[in-house]
């Protein structure tokens, strides 16, 4: 006996979530890139927004993909995101040596090929036939991979490979450069890894039912996407200037904060009771 | 990780087509870098093969899912990608640890971390199972274990698909874990490499700084590889295998040419990052 | 000889705080419903079953605990890197993560249980209210114990891996081990406690999961109470097995034999607990005997 996926047929239109997704994404990543035009480190937060805008996207993307019975769980799915994505978006950050305008978008591109070149092999090598499993395992990594560089953007405030692998740890007060105090030498790029492997594929996970409506799940995905922005806010402690830090964290608690009460009203709509200290209503459905 | 889900939509037998493109994939990374970056051409080759490694040992993992937690199915109660992931990175620890010995006993230790992992975790499965449930182990899919010769019918409980951990389940266990935690070691060894020699002939950095980068970015991207090679296998599989004796078994070869062809083209973008 | 010492020392450390937090994650997972077994919980609803029990559908518990672990790793090596006392930073470390983790789990009771609508099963607030704050706390205790081992295997056994990297390593490593011992015990003897002990569970019988407990109604706060007598120390026993013996092995024996001593003693170990399960294996078949008489046809061993 197993629980039966369904996934709501209401909501946006794919193409129109892919659309606004992709684009936005972008826009806010470039807009990280203010930071190195102004000399500054306070637009990093855009790339937490960057990412969270990616994740609302990518929720309808696992949606579309588990709901036809992969025989795995939907949690697998979020791990092939992350997996492909991260090697996409490190390779990405690399491109910043020709230009640095050029890592956005060739994240997406590279993204895109990898992905396409994995949901192949799902789909034709073995032998799954699901349909969409092509378009959706590249738009997946395409997520993965631009959640990953948001975060990573968010917690440097930069996203070219030169800047993630210096650091600077202070002694005595003087500061000296260090590659073991940087995003990459000290792998908080593992950190970023999970958070968005759990938040990619959490709001499905946790939605899925027979009720499931795409306004709290997409709602679900903006909260997760806020809370783990909390979290790239706090360790972006080492690498941003107080105040930058300060207004990445209070960025992201307000949005979080607003995210989550709204997830709890679309709850208790969506809830066929709202009970409190109640005992078990027996159906008498038994047998 | 649970089982949810409706049936899945797989299908038996290779698709010719689609492996012949997947092995013109593996050609042509490896003719890429050949031509790029020739010093990275033997350790893209062991991407690949470590890829296959653990695609193969993901095979002989037992799992059960969610039957399996409520002793309705023989195998282990979690889900295929992350309990060869929890055996796999173990094995990565031990032989990242052991790195600096060379390759083979490096490889060694990486897949003694694995199987050791696979032996104790099965080993408590089973311990749980018989001394605090008081269920005998059965296999479901055969009456006969072809180690041991033991015989399941008449331990089965009634109703049920077999449950617990039959030796060759375990042994399949055993050796998953030898082979995943030897091809993720080996993914993160061969990167490990190109990255220490790439590294070394920038301007200004220090031989710390080397080892530094090259740990932290081979050991990422050995984890993100190992993970997609685990979840193609766990969609081959198509959720529970009861190990090497399961009639799914005979689906390894689609698994092993999918994976060569993924983790060929993620070596391929790992390696050009040292490229441009 | 007194590096040998000093190596073996944290081994046996390490391998305690690991069989804490193996104890403390699978009582975690079983008192919050993780992993598999919780599809039990969803499914009774859609059988008639309308239950009290906290649905915890996060993900399975490895996945989980690798992003509840490398988290706590990642604020705790970002705190170090800003000269915080090492302590001090793995606490508010792990206190971040177990924040993260009870919103990612209140999250998950109010989609699922709403997302059952149709089949009337309520959201009950005060089971979110009293369970959520208890999960958390045995979380903090599973992440705060792993990721001081990851941080000891650093910093005192010089293992080349930095922090969060380490921690995504043995996250998913604890949640694999618990979840592949605990589960079973919680999902057959806990969810199923009114059928027959010593046998599976029929499949005909799947969704029928108690809700009435000794007094009154099933709470998931009971599990903890029933997880500490036997699949949470049994989880314990194998990742502090893992743990150890992954580490004493390799600082006692990997100078020997020009470094393959390590792998020897690996080779065995994995023998020793090979005949070691055989042994309860053929235990269980000769103590137990079969459930149905067997037939001429098949030959006893």
């Amino acid at each position: 006996m197993s629980v039966k996926m369904e996934a709501s047929a209401g909501g946006m239109d794919h193409n129109k979530l892919l659309a606004i997704g992709l684009i936005g994404a972008l826009i806010c990543i470039y807009l990280v890139y203010l930071n190195t035009l102004m000399s500054t480190q306070v637009f990093a937060f855009f790339g937490g927004l960057a990412a969270v805008i990616a994740l609302w996207w990518g929720t309808d993307s696992i949606k579309k993909l588990c709901s036809y019975g992969l025989g795995t769980g939907v949690p697998s799915a979020g791990m092939i995101a992350l997996g492909s994505g991260v090697v996409a978006m490190l390779f990405a950050t690399k491109l910043a040596v020709i230009s640095p305008l050029l890592v956005p978008i060739g994240c997406v591109v590279v993204a895109a090929i990898l992905g396409a070149i994995l949901g192949f092999i799902s789909d034709k090598v073995l032998n799954m036939n699901i349909p969409v499993m092509t378009r959706m395992i590249a738009e997946l990594t395409v997520v993965g991979s631009l959640t990953m560089l948001g975060f990573t953007a968010m917690v440097a405030g930069t996203f070219s490979f030169g800047s993630l692998i210096l650091g600077s740890i202070s002694v005595m007060g003087l500061a000296i450069p260090s590659y073991a105090a940087s995003v990459i030498g000290g792998c908080v790029i593992a950190t970023i890894f999970m958070l968005g492997a759990i938040a990619i594929q959490h709001p499905f996970n946790a939605c899925l039912g027979p009720n499931e409506s795409w306004d709290r799940t997409q709602m679900c995905a903006l909260e997760c996407g806020f809370l783990s922005m909390i979290t790239v806010a706090i360790m972006s402690i080492v690498f941003l200037s107080f105040i930058a830090v300060v207004i990445s964290f209070v960025v992201s608690i307000i949005l979080w904060g607003w995210s989550y009460s709204e997830l709890i009203k679309l709850s208790k709509r969506d809830a066929f009771a709202w009970l409190d200290a109640k005992p078990i209503r027996e159906v008498g459905g038994e047998q | 990780m649970s089982a949810l889900g409706g049936g899945a939509a797989g299908g038996e037998g290779i698709n010719p087509v689609a492996s012949v493109i997947a092995l013109v994939i593996v050609l042509a990374s490896v003719g890429i870098v050949f031509i790029l970056y020739p010093a990275a051409l033997i350790p893209l080759i062991g991407v690949i093969i470590g890829g296959v490694l653990i695609s193969f040992g993901v095979h002989f993992v037992p799992v059960g899912g969610a039957p399996a937690a409520m002793g309705q199915a023989p195998g282990i109660a979690t889900g295929v990608a992350m309990l060869a992931a929890g055996g796999g990175l173990a094995g990565l620890f031990g032989g990242a640890w052991a790195a600096g010995h060379g390759l083979w006993i490096a490889l060694g230790a990486g897949a003694m971390g694995g199987g050791v992992l696979m032996a104790i975790t099965c080993l408590m499965v089973n311990v749980v199972y018989v001394f605090e449930m008081g269920i005998p182990a059965a296999s479901g899919k055969v009456d006969k274990d072809p180690i041991t010769g033991d015989t399941y019918p008449a331990y089965r409980s009634q109703g049920t698909e077999g449950h617990g951990l039959p030796f060759i389940s375990y042994v399949g266990g055993v050796l998953g874990g030898i082979l995943a935690g030897t091809g993720g070691t080996l993914i993160y060894l061969q990167l490990l490499a190109v990255y220490q020699g790439a590294f070394a002939s920038w301007v200004g950095i220090t031989p710390e700084g080397v080892a530094t980068l090259a740990v932290s970015l081979a050991g990422i991207f050995a984890v993100g590889m190992f993970l997609v090679a685990a979840v193609l296998t766990a969609y081959n599989i198509t959720g529970t295998i009861e190990g090497p004796h399961d009639p799914k078994f005979k689906r390894w070869p689609r698994a092993v040419i999918g994976s060569s062809a993924a983790c060929a083209a993620c070596g391929l973008v790992a390696i050009l990052l040292v490229v441009i | 000889m007194e590096n040998l010492l000093f190596g073996i020392g944290i081994s046996a450390l390490a391998g305690a705080l690991a069989t804490v937090a193996g104890a403390a994650e699978d009582t975690e997972s079983d008192i919050g419903s993780q992993g598999d077994p919780n599809s039990q919980v969803q499914l009774a609803p859609q059988m008639g079953y309308i239950h009290r029990i906290y649905n915890k559908a996060i993900s399975g518990e490895p996945p989980a605990y690798g992003l509840w672990v490398a988290l706590a790793a990642g604020i705790a090596w970002a705190l170090m890197a800003i000269q915080y006392n090492a302590i001090l930073a793995l606490i508010v470390g792990s206190s971040v993560a177990v924040f993260v983790q009870g919103v990612y789990a209140t999250t998950a009771y109010l989609g699922r249980t709403a997302s059952l609508a149709k089949f009337e099963q309520p959201v009950y607030i005060d089971v979110l209210k009293s369970v959520t704050t208890v999960t958390m706390a045995h979380a903090f205790v599973a992440v705060f114990t792993t990721v001081t081992m990851c941080f000891l295997m650093i910093e005192a056994l010089g293992h080349p891996f930095p922090l969060p990297l380490m921690g995504i390593v043995w996250g998913i490593a604890l949640g694999a081990a618990g979840s592949a011992t605990g589960n079973p015990f919680y999902g057959k003897e806990r969810q199923y406690q009114n059928y027959p002990f010593g046998a599976g569970l029929p499949i005909s019988a799947s969704g029928d999961i108690v809700r009435y407990a000794e007094a009154g109604q099933r709470s998931s706060l009971d599990n903890g109470w029933f997880t500490s007598k036997g699949a949470g120390p049994a989880s314990g026993i194998c990742f502090g097995l893992i743990v150890f013996f992954e580490l004493w092995r390799t600082v006692l024996f990997e100078p020997l034999v020009a470094g393959w001593g390590g792998v020897i003693a690996g080779a065995v170990l994995i023998i020793v607990f090979m005949v070691i399960d055989r042994f309860v294996e053929t235990w269980a078949r000769k103590t137990y005997g079969p459930y149905t008489k067997e037939t001429e046809e098949e030959a006893t061993t």
